[in-house]
């Protein structure tokens, strides 16, 4: 709701809208209550310690079926997402990279690719013309793969199988750079990456950057924020928001850490840092 | 329409076998005759066999000669035997290997004209008296290929066996027996196939491999019998010093299909890679017994079964490890993974581990059991991936790591094709 310009009650509603979500985990409440209006074009950060419900949240809005929505609403595309299976959200415009991806042995990473651009494109197995060809397959993949400094043996491999923790994240950013959604929201993207590994991943979410891409950066740490500038900083404690504000939120959090509320640090140990 | 020790004779006649041979038929129909149908309760390794509504009498003893097997070119293979009942088989085989001192060949053919070599070699693995199907089975084989590959004989490109039942209500009992010689190289595939889905039979499929001094082997066998088939097979390896097996079973035919592997590791050094994989439905139920038998010192294995199940289908997996006293410094492995697809759908698992030999390096087993994994399908399905095509995958994936093992790529797509039509 807005009422500031004009004073008359007018709906402005953002392209993606999370509205008083309460999400519980076995039995447990872990987002009491969250809003945030995402626009296509924005980059936002949701920044907080262990245990604020980051992952929750996150988990929650892909539909991951081990999270419990109590109440509230995620409006994207005049719909409530909520009510929608992982896939539907994901055919709607929506991406999770995933913080922990996981290892699926026998699928591999091109056919993972192939299968899941051709769900986008509304192959069904029957009208070959609505399938990608291997000469499109390989155009969109070599940029976006030369981007990351993934070399072609990716392809050939099972999903995430033997993949350092570097490759396992820059092989999301890839998923995501050859699916293109309108929401994409990067679940602790940043973890356990050597700063070489953010750099490359950083270059990519960056490419991707523009006024058809809305960007939700979960993090505990304020490194990655370096390198991909938010235009909006929230402050994730104990499933609320406490704090929004623009960048400068993160270089206060850089410096006070969440002392505020918790004992942790924002920013990343020197040990990490170094890695 | 039975068993009968004239029908014996009839079939060993139908080969135009030597005296050995009939005489060796006679001697395991009397055992058969002997043997009661194994006790499910009593006797260990066949506990949980599900026999009810098995008899014996009701099916007759081989097929007649009706027809050669259907065509169907294989490419990039050394040689092919084609087998339809006890029709005369269609063997084609690349010259220079016949060159070379190959032998490919029909079992029955070669009884007669390598008679020292198969009489030296056939039976002594799996022995006729080790149960009643083993004993009829050494009674009525029909069918099956010789295969000698020569000390020394590299051959690239597999080998491959096609047998066909055609004629519903008949046994049906092929018989590899398989010599690597010295230093030899060479895969070797079994298919097991019925022209009809739908046909009745009581079936075996089996095997007899035996690898010298530094052989290294591969052999597939592809069971594909028909979904009203009994399946009562053994396959058994013998292994020389330092030789080397790879060994894949594929089972996706039957409506009881009971199959033991045996490895047995004899010659110091030797190695074996032993491979399974079952895809079940309907009311479909698979057996299998495995036994990796250390015998000889410094011997490693490694097992793998894989097998996905849906509908009422269920599995019953037994696998045996046993160290032997001489066998120090040996090494084994054994892990059974199972996929659920309906809850109906039931797979047991049970590994025996005999250690007669403190002295090894290792020796660990594990089994599962379970749906596809959640979090894979919620990954998969978070890319846009329909839950019926994620799930497909899923199981494609878990069964593709074994399947990729198929040395003959046609064969290979003929499985991938099936499964997936029978995923959906």
């Amino acid at each position: 709701m807005n009422t500031e310009s004009t004073g008359k009650l007018t709906e402005t509603m953002a392209d993606f809208e999370i509205k008083d979500l309460r999400v519980s985990v076995e039995g447990r409440e872990i987002l009491k209550g969250v809003s945030l209006s995402v626009n296509k074009g924005e980059v936002h950060a949701v920044m907080g310690p262990n245990g604020s419900g980051k992952s929750t949240l996150s988990h929650t809005l892909m539909g991951h079926p081990n999270y419990k929505v109590i109440s509230g609403q995620v409006l994207f595309k005049g719909k409530d997402i909520l009510t929608l299976q992982p896939e539907q959200r994901a055919k709607l415009g929506m991406f999770l990279a995933l913080q922990y991806p996981v290892v699926v042995p026998g699928i591999t990473m091109s056919n993972f690719l192939r299968t899941a651009i051709n769900a986008k494109r509304g192959y069904d197995g029957k009208d070959k013309s609505k399938a990608i060809n291997v000469k499109e397959f390989r155009a969109l993949l070599k940029d976006e793969m030369s981007v990351l400094r993934m070399d072609d043996s990716f392809l050939s491999r099972y999903v995430n199988e033997g993949f350092s923790g570097g490759e396992k994240k820059r092989a999301e950013i890839l998923q995501m750079a050859v699916l293109k959604p309108e929401i994409a929201i990067l679940d602790e993207t940043d973890s356990g990456l050597d700063i070489d590994s953010i750099k490359f991943v950083s270059d990519a979410v960056n490419r991707m950057r523009g006024p058809e891409l809305g960007v939700l950066i979960i993090t505990h740490y304020t490194r990655v924020l370096k390198f991909i500038k938010p235009d909006y900083v929230h402050v994730l404690v104990n499933g609320e928001f406490v704090r929004s504000g623009g960048p400068e939120l993160a270089d206060w959090l850089e410096a006070k850490g969440y002392s505020e509320w918790v004992k942790e640090p924002a920013k990343a140990p020197a040990a990490l840092e170094a890695r | 329409m039975a068993f009968t020790k004239s029908a014996v004779e009839e079939l060993s006649s139908l080969h135009r076998e030597p005296d050995w041979l009939r005489a060796r038929r006679l001697t395991s129909f009397g055992i058969y005759e002997g043997l009661a149908v194994p006790d499910t309760k009593r006797q260990e390794d066949w506990r949980q066999v599900d026999l009810k509504g098995l008899d014996l009498e009701g099916y007759a003893p081989f097929q007649q000669p009706n027809g050669t097997a259907p065509l169907g070119a294989l490419e990039n293979v050394g040689a092919t035997l084609r087998q339809r009942g006890t029709s005369p088989a269609v063997v084609a085989i690349a010259p220079e290997l016949t060159r070379q001192g190959v032998i490919f060949m029909p079992l029955a053919e070669a009884a007669r004209v390598h008679s020292e070599l198969v009489q030296r070699y056939l039976f002594t693995g799996i022995t006729p008296e080790r149960d009643k199907f083993a004993a009829l089975h050494a009674a009525l084989f029909s069918g099956g290929s010789f295969l000698y590959v020569p000390d020394g004989v590299t051959i690239d490109d597999p080998l491959v066996s096609q047998f066909w039942s055609a004629g519903s209500g008949s046994a049906v009992l092929p018989h590899s027996l398989v010599i690597g010689g010295k230093g030899s190289r060479f895969q070797y595939v079994d298919e097991f196939l019925s022209a009809d889905r739908q046909e009745a039979a009581l079936a075996s499929g089996s095997a007899e491999v035996f690898l010298e001094e530094g052989a290294n082997v591969g052999y597939v066998a592809l069971q594909h019998w028909s979904i009203k088939t009994w399946q009562f097979a053994n396959q058994r390896f013998q292994l020389g010093r330092d030789s080397h097996l790879n060994a894949l079973a594929i089972a996706l035919g039957g409506q009881m299909a009971r199959l033991r592997v045996e490895a047995i590791l004899e010659g110091p050094g030797s190695t074996a890679d032993l491979k399974g994989l079952f895809f079940g439905t309907g009311d479909q139920a698979f057996d299998f017994r495995t036994l990796q038998d250390h015998v000889g010192p410094h011997t490693t294995s490694d097992l793998l079964f894989k097998g996905a199940l849906r509908d009422r289908a269920k599995s019953v997996y037994v696998g045996v490890v046993r160290v032997e006293p001489e066998a120090r410094g040996s090494s084994s492995n054994q892990a059974n993974r199972n996929l659920l697809l309906s809850e109906k759908a039931k797979a047991t698992s049970e590994p025996i581990l005999e250690i007669l030999n403190n002295d090894i390096l290792r020796c660990s087993h594990g089994a599962t059991v379970g749906p596809v994994d959640p979090e894979h399908l919620f990954y998969l399905e978070s890319r846009g991936i329909p839950h019926p095509v994620a799930e497909r995958m899923l199981v494609q994936g878990f069964l593709g790591e074994v399947l990729d093992r198929i040395p003959v790529a046609q064969v290979r797509e003929a499985v991938d094709q099936e499964l997936a039509a029978r995923i959906e």
